[in-house]
């Protein structure tokens, strides 16, 4: 791989191109591997929880399973085929969709524990993020058109100017950090090993 | 023809570089010379998290991140580190008795992998026993139903430390903020820069981006791993002076032949 890397020969390349293929077809056959993981830990939840509801999980999960596998294998190496992407399309794409909607409410909830408005900084936060979430939402752009200016000017102005001087700042507080790590000179908090 | 390709020049002395510090730290370290790591407040809490979990009835959760077992791709020192972390784990709960859960990743290859860290956790602490399989949880390929299924667990079976560590993408906003919710404390870090921000609203403790390194070193006390740590610095310097060397090339007019290299 290295030698495919720094080197222009023709038989490193086509190596890397096997080894990179055989790599996704072994990742690929595990997945048989944590199926009896996975049954092995379904067994062991509904032993412990002999409850119709219980039973209904388990039953969900092969039966979707083997929906997959079986419209997969139906036609060899045509994931395109119109029974696959039925599936794909109205069962996973859809439950992705509304696992992904979930984390509105998970950033919601963390963000309220984060930024509880305690100080003059708290509150410039909210209100940045406020106007830089706003100017993204259709209603807000059509009822309250200045928001969109505003919120950008937050974003390439206010926000880009703090961005830099913390990047620099962690920057230059790294190579502090590297410094007196490499010569063990951190010797202002315990000493851990 | 030039035996190196044009335009990596400056790529290969970085190796060149790190392979010489790399050789150094490593013989420094299995002398057990090399200089102290300060202490990071994330490590102590994990044990404090188990505790919590004792004291509350409560398992100990541990992911890896959905797509955490890559052993493949350039984030595969995460899986490394995250790895480290599971055997240091295992051992905590082998030594107080306190249930561990393992939320494997959908990269069922690292499978075998997590396995033998988690009995040898136990095995360490003299309680190889104590070690049941199905504490191990694969939920079935790709994120959502991995996230899916980890906030059912915690639903379930609750929740008393969360560590979460390794490579995480938008599947750690929904597990990490649902175990806080759940009671839970949530401990963990990825070196996944972009997702930085949820672990450092959602986590008590977090390991900021490339802390998790360091940590993962300090926890597995393994030489080859402290030794990584320095090699880390030394090839960030010299990734530094290329960037001063590029920045007078280009001062100079010649930043073209300069990053051509």
């Amino acid at each position: 791989m290295i030698l495919s890397y720094f080197t222009p020969f023709e038989v490193f390349a086509q190596f890397k191109g096997i080894a990179t293929n055989w790599v996704v077809i072994i990742s690929a056959v595990t997945v048989a591997m944590g199926l009896v993981y996975m049954t092995n830990a379904q067994i062991k939840m509904y032993q412990r929880n002999r409850t119709p509801l219980q039973l209904a999980y388990v039953l969900t999960t092969y039966f979707f399973f083997f929906a997959f596998l079986i419209s997969g294998l139906a036609y060899p190496g045509d994931i395109n085929s119109r029974e696959y992407q039925w599936w794909f399309q109205n069962i996973y794409g859809n439950v992705g969709a509304t696992v992904y909607a979930v984390m509105f409410f998970t950033l919601a909830s963390s963000a309220y524990r984060t930024f509880v408005v305690s100080s003059i900084e708290a509150v410039a936060l909210l209100l940045g993020g406020m106007l830089y979430t706003l100017r993204q939402i259709p209603l807000f752009q059509v009822y309250i058109p200045w928001i969109v200016p505003l919120g950008e000017w937050v974003l390439l102005v206010p926000n880009t100017a703090g961005g830099r001087g913390a990047v620099v700042a962690a920057a230059l507080a790294a190579l502090v950090v590297g410094i007196r790590t490499l010569w063990g000179k951190e010797v202002t908090l315990e000493v851990a090993s | 023809m030039y035996i190196i390709k044009t335009g990596t020049y400056l790529d290969l002395s970085l190796l060149v570089i790190l392979i010489i510090a790399m050789y150094y730290y490593n013989k420094i370290a299995l002398a057990g010379k090399l200089p102290p790591l300060r202490k990071i407040p994330a490590i102590e809490a994990i044990t404090e998290g188990v505790g919590k979990s004792i004291e509350e009835n409560k398992p100990v959760h541990y992911a890896m991140g959905a797509s955490g077992g890559q052993l493949y791709s350039q984030l595969v020192s995460m899986t490394i580190v995250a790895l480290a972390f599971l055997h240091y784990i295992a051992r905590l709960c082998a030594k107080y008795g306190a249930k561990l859960i393992v939320h494997m990743p959908y990269q069922a290859e690292s499978i075998p992998l997590i396995e033998a860290m988690v009995r040898d956790g136990y095995k360490v602490e003299g309680k190889p026993e104590l070690f049941d399989i199905s504490c191990l949880r694969y939920h079935g390929y790709g994120a959502l139903t991995w996230t899916q299924s980890v906030t059912a667990s915690y639903d379930a079976e609750g929740v008393g430390l969360n560590l979460s560590i390794g490579i995480f993408y938008s599947d750690c906003p929904i597990s990490l903020e649902m175990a806080k919710i759940k009671g839970g404390l949530n401990v963990g870090g990825t070196g996944r820069w972009i997702m930085v921000y949820a672990f450092a609203m959602m986590c008590d403790y977090v390991f900021l981006g490339q802390e998790i390194y360091t940590a993962g070193a300090i926890i597995s006390q393994n030489p080859y791993l402290l030794s990584g740590v320095f090699v880390e610095e030394v090839g960030k310097y010299y990734s530094y002076i290329l960037l001063i060397l590029g920045f007078i090339a280009a001062a100079l007019g010649a930043g073209a032949a300069f990053f051509a290299l």
